[in-house]
């Protein structure tokens, strides 16, 4: 039987033509666009249209909004830190709601009932077209925040719904027949099934999440943030700050995203999943 | 038990589904006394109703009609006195094999010290010392199942009942698993409800044969094994009587 566990070293990555050629594609990939973007704006100041800087212009423009950038007088690190503050408030929030609610939701047709034509109807309001009212309704400091809110809130919803739903009626019967009550087969075999479905949810409201602060902040922006960068580099024609705000943008995503997958790596393994 | 060593009573059992405008009659007329410590197969074809009255008797379908009785008490419900081992398994993946094992004893809330002891015995009478830290997906087919009548034994139940358990395993696993299960039968003493459609391994495990008919699901014969454990599959009355319970669904298959 130990042959079993001997089985999961045998996973060995060979090097095979097909890999060396993706892995050479994806190295190329980013300097070939670099030096794309590079003749494009060239070209473009050569027609005196100044929108769009080069590559190392933005470069610059990085390293001055690092210590202080002239839109929102902040240093990078503060204008990031704004915005993961709201990042983060709005997130959890919208985790904390759409998660028991989900899990309601999924369990009771009745309340299911009761919501579906209001959620169905709420879903498709983009995030951002609530950002006018949230600014007049809601102060500068709850405005973006709530608009991140709304991001994460439907699409954690949803997949919490589904995820309920998707317990496999097997394990289900197995707990009743070990003497499972009504509770403990929710708490011990529906909740956990859902939660792999809960993450895919919280990955996909990881990416609206990013998407909605820039566009409240370009809103709002008490205090910074990096939309506030985009807005005011624009603002006051500084086009090299506007794009270094939404590298900053790319960069920020991408590592949420990053720690996103990890964290749900780590639950399939944990729940012994992968 | 009422003396005579009638552990479940299964009188005039009734089941019927709606089905468009009218009704399917899944199960009719199905009686059974089942005596402690008693192997019982139910053997017939697929569609024969013989999963529904397994179904019936763990608690998880209600019966249209007629009386189930378990120990003298009214079957009502599922509940720990019937373990019940599936034939996809129904392990639970999130959970290892030890927790597996001990989740009827986690929710009947047994304190941890005597999980610890159950599950370590009931892994022990498997086979699986040394797996318990291990997923159900790190395991073989074979190995599922026995996680899976480990759960169906901790919690102490009256009564094992059995959907098609090796119905998914491959054709050597399911021939070794079947004498893990006489081996663990005699052991524990359970009385055990083994549903298959396969002729040999229910001569091969069972104390009496309960062939079904299908549409509506009926019993149509009653066979006491007397043959000797371990039983030889080559010994002559072994071949016989697997012979004459293959020609009588044979028949019955080109009655209907």
């Amino acid at each position: 039987m130990s042959s079993l566990l001997d089985m999961r070293v045998i996973h060995k990555r060979y090097l095979t033509k097909d890999n060396l050629i993706r892995t050479s594609l994806m190295i190329v990939s980013l300097p070939i666009f670099i030096a794309f973007w590079w003749i494009l704006a060239l070209y473009f100041q050569g027609q005196n249209f100044y929108y769009l800087p080069t590559p190392l212009e933005v470069w610059d423009a990085l390293v001055q909004a690092w210590t202080q950038d002239p839109a929102t007088r902040l240093s990078l690190l503060a204008n990031v830190y704004a915005s993961l503050v709201r990042f983060l408030l709005g997130f959890l929030l919208a985790l904390g709601l759409a998660a028991p609610l989900g899990l309601l939701l999924g369990y009771s047709r009745y309340a299911n009932a009761l919501a579906f034509p209001v959620i169905e109807l709420l879903r498709p309001i983009p995030p951002i077209a609530w950002v006018p009212f949230l600014l007049l309704a809601a102060s500068f400091f709850w405005g973006p925040i709530l608009t991140i809110f709304i991001g994460v809130f439907f699409p954690v919803l949803s997949n919490v719904i589904f995820g309920v739903r998707s317990v496999d009626p097997l394990i289900i019967d197995a707990a009743k027949t070990q003497g499972a009550n009504r509770w403990q087969v929710f708490s011990k075999v529906m909740f956990p099934s859902s939660i792999p479905y809960m993450m895919a949810g919280v990955k996909i409201g990881l990416g609206v999440g990013w998407m909605c602060i820039v566009a409240a902040e370009m809103l709002a922006s008490q205090g910074g943030g990096v939309g506030a960068i985009i807005v005011g580099g624009q603002t006051v024609g500084r086009y090299d700050i506007m794009f270094a705000g939404m590298v900053t943008v790319a960069v920020l995503g991408i590592l949420t995203l990053l720690i996103g997958s990890l964290i749900e790596r780590r639950v399939k393994k944990w729940m012994g999943m992968e | 038990m009422d003396g005579n060593g009638i552990i479940l009573s299964i009188k005039n059992l009734v089941k019927a589904f709606p089905k468009d405008d009218t009704e399917m009659i899944a199960v009719s007329g199905f009686a059974l006394d089942v005596k402690d410590g008693e192997f019982i197969c139910l053997l017939g074809p697929s569609g024969c109703g013989k999963t529904t009255v397994l179904r019936i008797i763990a608690g998880l379908q209600s019966a249209t009609s007629g009386e189930l009785t378990l120990k003298g008490k009214p079957i009502t419900g599922p509940g720990s006195d019937r373990g019940m081992v599936f034939q996809e398994f129904g392990l639970f993946p999130w959970r290892s094999v030890k927790k597996n094992v001990e989740f009827g004893l986690e929710v009947q809330g047994v304190d941890e010290t005597k999980k610890n002891e159950i599950s370590k015995r009931f892994i022990d009478l498997v086979g699986l010392s040394g797996f318990e830290r291990s997923h159900p997906n790190q395991l073989s087919g074979g190995m599922k199942q026995r996680v899976g009548i480990a759960r169906a034994l901790a919690s102490n139940p009256e009564i094992l009942l059995m959907d098609e358990p090796f119905g998914a395993l491959d054709a050597q696993t399911r021939n070794l698993m079947q004498k893990e299960l006489l081996r663990i039968w005699q052991e524990t003493k359970k009385t055990v409800i083994f549903v298959t459609h396969s002729v040999d391994e229910a001569v091969f495990l069972a104390d009496r044969i309960v062939v079904m008919t299908g549409r509506p699901g009926k019993i149509k014969e009653i066979y006491t094994v007397t043959l000797p454990r371990p039983r030889d599959r080559g010994h002559p009355d072994f071949i016989n009587l697997r012979k004459k319970i293959l020609d009588e669904l044979e028949q019955q298959r080109q009655g209907t």
